[in-house]
């Protein structure tokens, strides 16, 4: 993308004002979408994003500053920006670029800006039919097949000059179901850290139609959910947006460096339910929120966060470590070029237990089966979460019951993870797309079968 | 290179290729930021971003591709890649490039200078000790942003269209972290308008004033209240639900409006209007994303479903006129639907009046998890709330960690009486919402 040599002035002129850091953060991405609804291809989509991005640290001052404009006339420009804004210096550090490459070891067998329209139409069409022929209720359907080549360069004042690629491929569908006038929407959107192999070894598109068929026949013959506080159990793979949510932001380093998490100060201390142990894995091979190396070029690590109960570590980006005086975890992360980088997530999950899903099940005399989860979002400040049901059943004497729709789950992170108080062993990951103040970036979540004593549950 | 000469390359590449019918949308943006923390700048960023997307017919077809990257081979490739991706689609819906209009209703909001780098990072350290300075209670981790930007939005395609804008804004976003010292709380506030003219004591004192009414707040009683929604719960819920009058998704069964237009949808006290030239929107609109004129309309009017919003295509495929709503997500989105600014007209009640009629009940005004907890398609919401009691008349303790559930349908028809105090409430492009206080009745809370 952009030379090595010209990196390197670049990132002399950025720093030229007493910056203690320059980092530059190229990416030439392509985008490309297929969508169908009414059982017709009706959007084809290619979008190209290509910029640049450079930031300059003195202390724990940060400045950024980022442009469209590649050429060396444009780099030196929004250089010079980052440069004036930190102050009026002179040049502290010298900076001499030597190439570096992390491997990679998420292979691709079918890279997708390969395969003609043709392909992925036929695949998406797979998935579509067998999701609207799943009952004569369905009454709509809509699917998309995307595809991002994201192409990143990293250079900074360490001396670091590297590159990566990452491609991911998703599918995903949306079924809606009516019966007696009420619709009920159903989901399923898996994807990978892979090109269109996915297809022929992970991924069976017409599983994805009929599953997202299925959640929405199930849902538009429930009826809502009571309310009330209650057990709750939470089902593998996506259910795992519990512990993102409720902990997991918690656990960023731009917010706790700032004290504005409930988890700020409390490493080495008890935080959860001695049953959980969570991890965040940039480093599984070809999973959806997996990467080689951050968006600051630190290389992707296995980070448990909390084991048995204790809080081990958080996720921790260069800026992050300094306030905190603690080295950089490979948690750095932005949506593009002209998001200022901060520490996020990449596959996060609570590891497989001891409990038998079954005996959770049974341990609820009356509560809620959440088998699929929907989004939510948090306060980390003050711990102060929600998310969706997808998917829930209500347990009575120990037995799965009817279908229930419309419930949500509040509480506060820091006392759920108290009470997850089982754990079982069908740990699973789900897809999604993880939004905040450095923009939206693919994240798993994962989880065993989990028992949560009582929460609020949401309904009418 | 300049937008202008990548322009003209690809207008060549498209005639080269024997296109008729094709169009560019360039939208450019610049941006300065400076955010605070504790007393210090800790981030400052300038950017400068924007994209074109090229659009064509072909065979009846549609075709998109965009690029950030203004360069000769991709002036060629877009052009190319649009074709490839025009020549898959199936859809056998009539597609329109715009033709604009005789006329553009001039747009009323006041032009403001863009401030320098130094004068955005003086207000802003400003606005920061001004949310120190509102409360004792105010502890580190509140911060300030201030952002300055520039948008420009250009259309031109093969039908003659040849349209430019620009906007200009100034954004102040104050977030207020307190703490008694047992609990912490925070709460935000948006001003807009020139940097001269921002009232940063006001705006702290709102934030803090909301973070710090929440503080030893309760969870609140499960069981079904009367709720009034202030202000900003009102155009959260507006902001979940408001793809429910686009006219595509009607089409489309992913909503319930199809065809309803002269029904009575909602209570007579609720009239809502989409508003391009709202007096205090920092983005008024003379035109949408495929160059109509831009116009304000009644959605609902005392309670009667006037119209869905409508672009070139829908309106065509249901016999109507556009009511020039056309949108793009980003620049690089296909066209679709969406309001400028959306908003409930006011009623002639006080909020003190409201809440007497509301007797016993809750007042809401917070909402969360809106992306997650609120179903589009069905109308049902589950969300995460936060507020006070209603008790004789009267907004009494705090309360949060509950959860108020409905149907918006529902929720139309169950108004029964709207305040007087509008608020306007931006959450990004492409809308806008503004909306008073809000009484509806018989809404299921849980809680403890």
């Amino acid at each position: 993308m952009i030379q090595r040599e010209l990196c390197q002035r670049v990132l002399r002129r950025a720093a030229s004002t007493g910056a203690d850091y320059a980092e530059l953060f190229a990416e030439h991405t392509v985008n490309h979408t297929v969508h169908m609804i009414d059982a017709k291809v009706d959007a084809v989509n290619d979008a190209v994003v290509a910029g640049v991005g450079i930031r300059v640290f003195k202390g724990l001052r940060s400045v950024s500053a980022s442009t469209v404009d590649t050429s060396e006339t444009g780099l030196m420009r929004c250089a010079d920006a980052a440069a004036a804004a930190l102050g009026e210096g002179t040049a502290e550090i010298d900076i001499v670029l030597h190439e570096r490459s992390f491997g990679d070891v998420h292979p691709v067998q079918i890279v997708p800006s390969s395969v003609p329209n043709a392909r992925k139409i036929a695949i998406l069409k797979d998935a579509y039919f067998a999701a609207s022929d799943y009952d004569e209720a369905i009454s709509q359907v809509s699917g998309t097949l995307m595809d991002v080549d994201h192409k990143i360069l990293i250079a900074n004042s360490e001396g670091l000059y590297t590159q990566d690629r990452q491609i991911r491929t998703r599918l995903a569908i949306t079924a809606i179901a009516e019966k007696n006038g009420e619709t009920q929407t159903g989901t399923c959107s898996p994807g990978r850290r892979m090109g269109l192999e996915m297809f022929d070894s992970v991924i069976n598109p017409q599983s994805v139609g009929r599953e997202a068929a299925r959640q929405a026949m199930v849902m538009a013959s429930a009826g809502y959910c009571p309310a009330g506080v209650m057990p709750v159990a939470i089902g593998n793979g996506f259910g795992g947006v519990i512990f993102h949510e409720a902990c997991g932001h918690s656990l960023e380093a731009s917010s706790v460096a700032l004290g504005m998490s409930e988890f700020s100060g409390k490493l080495g201390e008890k935080i959860a339910n001695e049953k959980v142990t969570a991890i965040d894995d940039g480093t599984i091979p070809n999973a959806w929120g997996s990467i080689n190396i951050d968006d600051e070029g630190t290389p992707s690590q296995r980070n448990v966060l909390i084991e048995n109960g204790v809080l081990k570590s958080y996720m921790i980006d260069k800026m992050g470590g300094r306030r905190m005086n603690m080295a950089p975890t490979g948690s750095a992360r932005r949506q593009s070029y002209a998001y200022t980088t901060t520490s996020r997530m990449t596959n996060t999950y609570i590891a497989n237990g001891e409990d038998k899903n079954e005996d959770i099940i049974a341990s609820m005399e009356y509560g809620l089966f959440a088998k699929a989860m929907g989004g939510g979002s948090v306060n980390p400040a003050t711990g102060e979460f929600n998310f969706s049901v997808q998917e829930g059943y209500m347990v009575r004497n120990g037995k799965i019951a009817e279908p229930v729709r419309g419930a949500s789950l509040v509480g506060k992170g820091s006392e759920i993870i108290q009470k997850i108080d089982m754990v079982g062993s069908d740990m699973d990951m789900g897809q999604g797309m993880c939004g905040s103040s450095s923009g939206s970036v693919p994240t798993n979540v994962g989880q065993p079968l989990i028992r949560v004593s009582s929460i609020t549950v949401g309904g009418r | 290179m300049k937008y202008n000469e990548f322009k003209q390359l690809v207008i060549a590449e498209a005639q080269r290729l024997g296109l008729s019918d094709y169009e560019l949308y360039y939208s450019e943006s610049s941006s300065t930021s400076a955010s605070v923390f504790q007393h210090a700048i800790k981030d400052f960023d300038s950017s400068v971003g924007g994209g074109v997307s090229f659009r064509c017919l072909k065979d009846g077809h549609m075709g998109y591709a965009s690029t950030e990257d203004l360069s000769a081979e991709e002036a060629a490739r877009i052009v190319r890649a649009a074709l490839d991706n025009a020549a898959v689609l199936e859809t056998d819906e009539q597609e329109f490039l715009g033709e604009g209009g005789k006329s553009y209703q001039p747009i009323t909001q006041k032009e403001i200078t863009l401030p320098s780098a130094e004068a955005l990072t003086k207000k802003a350290l400003e606005a920061q000790e001004a949310l120190y300075a509102a409360d004792p209670l105010v502890i580190d981790g509140s911060a300030t942003e201030l952002v300055a930007m520039q948008s420009t939005l250009a259309i031109a395609n093969s039908r003659g269209l040849d349209l430019f804008h620009e906007n200009k804004a100034v954004v102040l976003f104050s977030a207020a972290v307190v703490s008694d010292g047992k609990e912490l709380n925070d709460s935000y506030e948006i001003a807009f308008g020139a940097l001269e003219e921002l009232d940063l004591e006001k705006t702290a004192r709102t934030a803090v004033s909301d973070a710090k009414n929440q503080l030893g707040a309760d969870v609140a009683p499960t069981g079904a209240y009367p709720v009034v929604f202030a202000p900003k719960a009102m155009t959260g819920l507006l902001q979940a639900f408001s793809g429910v009058f686009s006219a595509e998704n009607a089409r489309k069964g992913l909503s319930r409006l199809k065809d309803r237009e002269g029904e009575r949808i909602a209570a007579e006290v609720f009239t809502l209007i989409d508003d391009p030239f709202y007096a205090e929107s920092p983005a008024q609109m003379p035109f949408d994303a495929e160059g109509t004129p831009s116009f304000t309309k009644a959605v609902i009017e005392q309670g009667e479903f006037k119209t869905l919003l409508h672009n070139l295509k829908s309106a065509a495929a249901m016999g109507k006129q556009s009511t020039g709503n056309a949108s793009k997500g980003s620049y690089s989105a296909p066209v679709g639907v969406s309001p400028f600014t959306l908003r409930v007209a006011p009623g002639t009640m006080s909020e003190e009046e409201l809440l007497q009629k509301a007797g016993n009940g809750v007042y809401i005004d917070f909402l969360g998890g809106l992306h997650a907890g609120a179903d589009p398609i069905s109308g049902d919401f589950s969300l995460q709330s936060g507020g006070f009691m209603i008790e004789n008349g009267k907004k009494t303790r705090a309360v949060k960690s509950f959860t108020v559930a409905g149907n918006f349908y529902e929720l139309l028809q169950g108004v029964t009486a709207v305040a007087d105090n509008v608020k306007f409430i931006s959450f990004g492009s492409p809308t806008a919402f503004a909306s008073p206080s809000v009484l509806v009745e018989g809404l299921s809370l849980a809680g403890k």
